[in-house]
Parts: C-alpha cells; structure tokens; sequence
C-alpha cells in the first residue's frame, strides 16, 4: 500500500518537474525529425531505377569481397578499423604482417606484392566509375568455417574493429538488389512481419539512439532534488523501507519515459492501418507495443538505474558523464551494424531498416540474450542503489555533507 | 587584480579540478579507440569536431556549481564584489584549459602526421567547443539546472549527428569534415553571445 502511494506521488512529481518535460520534447523533435516523414512503401515496380542495397546471404561473393580487401590492405601494410566508428589506421609489425601474409596465402594462394599490385591495377584502371573494392577468388576447397576462423585472427592482430571480424564479414557484401530482391523483401515484409514488424524495428533503432542517454538526465535530476530540497534527511527519518522509496522512484521514472514512447508509436501504427486498409492487407495491431517493450525498456531501464545509482552513491552529476561515455561508445561501435542483424552485445542494437527481416530473424536470439542482460543488469543496478542509500540513511556512507575540517577561507569575498 | 586572481586559485582548487582530470583522461584515452595518427583531413576534422569538441561541454557548462545552493547564492550575490565577475574569471579559466588541452591534441595530431590546417582547426575546433559550452551555460543559466544544462547541448550533437546540416544550417558543428568552414565562425559568435546571455541571466540579484 506504501508502495503505491509513493509511486504516485513520483510520477505526479515527474509530470511537474521540467526535465520530465524537456526530456519529451527533446524524444518528440527526435522522432519527428527522423521518422515524421515515414511513409509505408507499396509493392516495388518493374523497371524501377535502383531497389536499393543489400548484404548478400551468398558464401562464395563474402569470400570474394573480404579477399580482394585483405589482399588491397596486406599489400599497402595499413588496415583501416573502425573499433568505435571513428577511421583507425592500424601498421601492424613485421611478424604480424608475415602471418596475415601467411593467411592470404593459405586462403586466397596468393602472396607476393607485385601479383596483388597487378590484380589491383587491372580493378581498378578498367575505366569508368569503379563502384566496387577487388574481388579474389578463394582457394578450391577452403570451407567458409575455416576461412571465418582465419579472418577473426587477422581481426585480433589488428586489435579489433575492422572488416575482417567474424560478424562483420557481410558486410563486405554489399548487392545491388534487383526487382525479384525487393519484391522478396515485400512479400516478406507482409507474409512474416505482418506489415508492422518492420516498421516497429525501424521505431526502436531510432527511439533506441535517444533512450539509452535521456533516462539518465531524469533519474540525476530526481536523486539530486532531495538534497537540493535539503529533503534528505527528512526522507531518511520516514517509516517507508529503502527498497520501496528507492523502487517507487525508478519505476515511475520508468513508466513516464515509456508513455511518450507508447505515444509517438502511435503515429507510425496509423499510417500502417491506413496503407494496410488501403491495400487490403493483414496487419500485426500490436507490433509497435510488442517491439518498445522488448527492445527500448531494457534500454531506459539500463540508462535510469545509472543515474539512480551514481546519483545516490555520490549525489554529483557523474551518472551523466558515465552513461554519456557509454552511450557515445556504443552509438559509434554499433554504426557498422547499422543494416541489422549484426547486434551483438551493444547496449544500443541497430536494424536501420524496414527489410532485412532474415537478419533479424536469424540473429533474434542474440537480440533476445543482449536485451535481457541489460534488464538484468539494470535490475542489479538497482539492488544495489538500495543497499547504498540503506546504509547512508542510516548515517554510514557519508561522502558529502559532512562538516569534515575548519575550511575556513583565508580570501576575503 | 589580486582578488580576480584569488578566485581563480579557489575555482582550480575546489571546483574546476574534477573537470580537468576528466577531460585529461578522456584526451589520453582516445588513441584506444580512435585513430590519431596518419589521418586524411576530414578524418582529423572528424576526431576534433565529433570527439574533442565534446570537453568543451565538460569544462564550460559547470561555472555556476559552487553557487547551486540557493542560500549560498544570496550570501555570494549579497558581496561588494559582482556575482558576474566570479562567473567570468572561472570561465576564462575554463577557456584558458580548453584551449590548452585543444592545443596539445592538436599538436599531438600533427606530429602524428595527421593532414591539416593547424591554425584553422585549432579554431574551428574551439569555436565549437565554445558553443557547445556557451548552449550549456545558457540553458543552465536559464533553467537553474546543471543537468539541462548537460541534456540540451548534448541533445544537439545529436541531432547534428542524425540530420547533418539539414535543420541546424549554418550553426552545423561538423562542418570542417566536409571541407566548409563558414560555420565555425557562426558558431563562435553563437557561442559567444549565449555564454554572455547565460552570464546575465544568472548574475541577476533578484529572482
């Protein structure tokens, strides 16, 4: 009973405070800047003049791609890496070189410099515009495990982040689609994710980029008002149990962000009723609420817990420094992943698209593990606020508000 | 002189401190993630505008924390001397950092052999960071609230990142990546006029 009326009273204390209200606009302009022109895109024609880009499924083209650019940066000696999205240029050392040398050998038999510069100049002094990198063929008989095998270790020589690692071979693919792709794309897009689940993806890829920071500002502004309000020690002497003041707070800072989000959902979720009734086709009613549940609440309740906890633990700002170098970190890392289904253990999973639902589908359980360890951790998280302000209430803990010396100025004001 | 002087030495003692060594750390720490050696130019732009330029959030925003208690406020605001002189020396100090920390990065880059206009990057770079810092004072100036003052400018990096140039136009802060550099100078002025504007709005007596 306690419980509930202390959550009432944050969220009536949420919907009055400014932050709450800055944090909404800040998530409208967002949304209504990336996505307010979002129009459902009917069937492709024929004839259409490009149906734009995809990453071929195809082990032989993933090969061949990967070949020709291990090939280009073996023979330059530099290799470009991405570790958080930001260009690296990595030289590796002399042995290093002679094993990627030993590993272009055994995959694609080739080796020496002048054979690589030759294949190169033949790529790329064809005339016109050259749109692709240098295809090489691969070895007869190599299986796409090994090779997968072999280019993670040129990944690891080059410390990471670079086209070679095992997620990120694909996208060395990249396809033109032609009109049966896209066409596929469609009728996918309608069979298996009813129209919505694309669309929903697309909301919680954007969406996400905003609630894995702005959660944090809310929840540093709330832990900082009781002192402010010089609450605290008021609050402290009150008969309600750490768990309850502490979860009441975290969870209505989490059910306000989510109605805003719930809210601007809705916008999408008509203009697929409309094109759906239009083109006399089925819909999932429920895929904007199934996806912002599943994929953006592990994301604000990650984001809120460490405002709530720094906040608590130091009453300083740091939880906004904190989850700002996370998100950054996360945001740049993620940004090869962008096409979807490549979303590994980053706390800001990327699908920047309606299509690509084999990607989705296939990696779904990966999606599913890297949500749920964020729930879980944010729930650790808040565990442990509750420890932290169990023991300051008690007067143990305390890092500021002690009079701790005579600092007396000896400047005069 | 002395008194502007003495405040100075108060601010680096017990407020500006934690912020040096944060952004101290965030600068050496970036050769684990980001390249800084053998750099084309927009990709040297791209590590000051998109990453450097952020401290300038860090340094600049937090002038008016000493004086977040309000109680202390009115004791501060009730002295002969001007609550805007303080502001003002903690945020020449806070410049003064700034463009020191800029200038050793900037000097690390190009010893690295990283392509560049050294003199124009170094101010196109403190032009942003100056606007950024100046958004941050204003809102905090505005709201009376340190952690608007963090959301906002941080809001817009975003949105800078997300759209381009395509609503913030000649206030883009990512310009000299794609070889313009006009903006910076609208960036300075903005950031200029919104660090006095934020200045002001606090230093009022009665509120």
């Amino acid at each position: 009973m306690m419980f509930w009326t202390l959550f009432a009273k944050e969220c009536r204390q949420t919907v009055r405070s400014l932050i709450y209200w800055l944090t909404v606009i800040i998530l409208s302009l967002f949304f209504f800047s990336q996505l307010g022109d979002i129009e459902i895109t009917g069937k492709p024609v024929k004839g259409q003049e490009d149906y734009g880009v995809k990453y071929s499924d195809d082990e032989q083209i993933i090969m061949e791609n990967t070949l020709g650019r291990l090939a280009e940066e073996y023979c330059r000696e530099t290799y470009s890496t991405y570790p958080i999205g930001f260009h690296k240029s990595v030289k590796p050392d002399k042995d290093e070189n002679r094993r990627i040398g030993d590993i272009l050998e055994e995959t694609a038999g080739i080796r020496d410099r002048k054979v690589i510069e030759d294949l190169m100049a033949e790529h790329y002094n064809k005339g016109g515009v050259i749109m692709t990198g240098m295809a090489v063929r691969p070895v007869k008989g190599l299986s796409y495990e090994h090779f997968q095998k072999l280019m993670q270790e040129v990944d690891d020589i080059l410390g990471g982040g670079s086209s070679y690692a095992k997620d990120m071979l694909k996208s060395n693919a990249m396809v033109a689609m032609t009109y049966e792709d896209a066409m596929e794309e469609y009728d996918t897009l309608i069979e298996k994710d009813w129209l919505t689940g694309g669309y929903a993806r697309l909301f919680c890829d954007y969406m996400g980029i905003m609630l894995a920071i702005l959660p944090v500002f809310l929840a540093v502004t709330r832990g900082l008002r009781d002192r402010r309000a010089k609450m605290q020690e008021l609050i402290a002497v009150r008969k309600a149990s750490a768990a309850a003041i502490i979860v009441s707070r975290y969870l209505a800072m989490v059910v306000m962000i989510m109605v805003p989000v719930l809210v601007l959902s809705c916008f999408p979720l008509a203009e697929s009723i409309r094109y759906a009734s239009e083109a006399g086709i089925s819909m999932d009613y429920l895929a904007f609420a199934k996806y912002s549940f599943g994929w953006l609440l592990p994301s604000v309740m990650t984001a809120a817990a460490v405002g709530l906890v720094l906040t608590v633990l130091t009453d300083t700002a740091l939880g906004v420094l904190v989850q700002g170098i996370w998100w950054f970190i996360s945001i740049f890392s993620s940004m090869s992943g962008m096409g979807g289904g490549m979303y590994g253990w980053n706390f800001v999973p990327r699908h920047n698209t309606v299509g690509n639902y084999s990607g989705f589908h296939n990696n779904f359980a990966q999606l599913a593990a890297n949500r749920t360890l964020y729930a879980v951790i944010s729930v650790a998280l808040v565990a442990a606020t509750i420890w932290i302000y169990a023991k300051k209430r008690r007067g143990k803990m305390d890092i500021h508000g002690k009079i701790s010396a005579n600092r007396k100025s000896k400047y005069k004001a | 002189m002395e008194r502007y002087l003495q405040i100075g030495k108060v601010n680096i003692k017990h407020n500006i401190l934690p912020h040096l060594l944060v952004t101290a750390a965030i600068l050496c720490l970036s050769p684990l993630v980001l390249g800084v050696s053998n750099l084309e130019a927009p990709d040297t732009a791209k590590v000051l505008e998109m990453y450097v330029a952020l401290t300038g959030i860090i340094l600049l925003t937090p002038v008016f924390l000493p004086e977040q208690n309000k109680d202390l406020r009115d004791l501060v605001y009730s002295k002969y001397m001007k609550a805007s002189s303080v502001y003002l020396v903690r945020i020449l100090e806070a410049v003064a950092a700034m463009g020191f920390f800029l200038g050793i990065y900037v000097w690390m880059l190009h010893n690295n052999n990283c392509q560049m206009d050294v003199l124009k990057y170094y101010g196109g770079t403190m032009a942003e960071m100056l606007f950024l810092g100046g958004l941050g004072i204003l809102c905090y100036g505005l709201f009376d609230n340190l952690i608007i003052g963090y959301m906002v400018p941080i809001f817009y990096y975003i949105v800078a990142m997300g759209s381009g140039d395509k609503y913030l136009k000649m206030l883009y802060p990512f310009s000299m990546a794609k070889g313009s550099y006009e903006e910076k100078i609208y960036l300075l002025i903005a950031g200029v006029v919104m660090l006095a504007a934020g200045v002001a709005l606090r230093s009022r007596r009665f509120r």
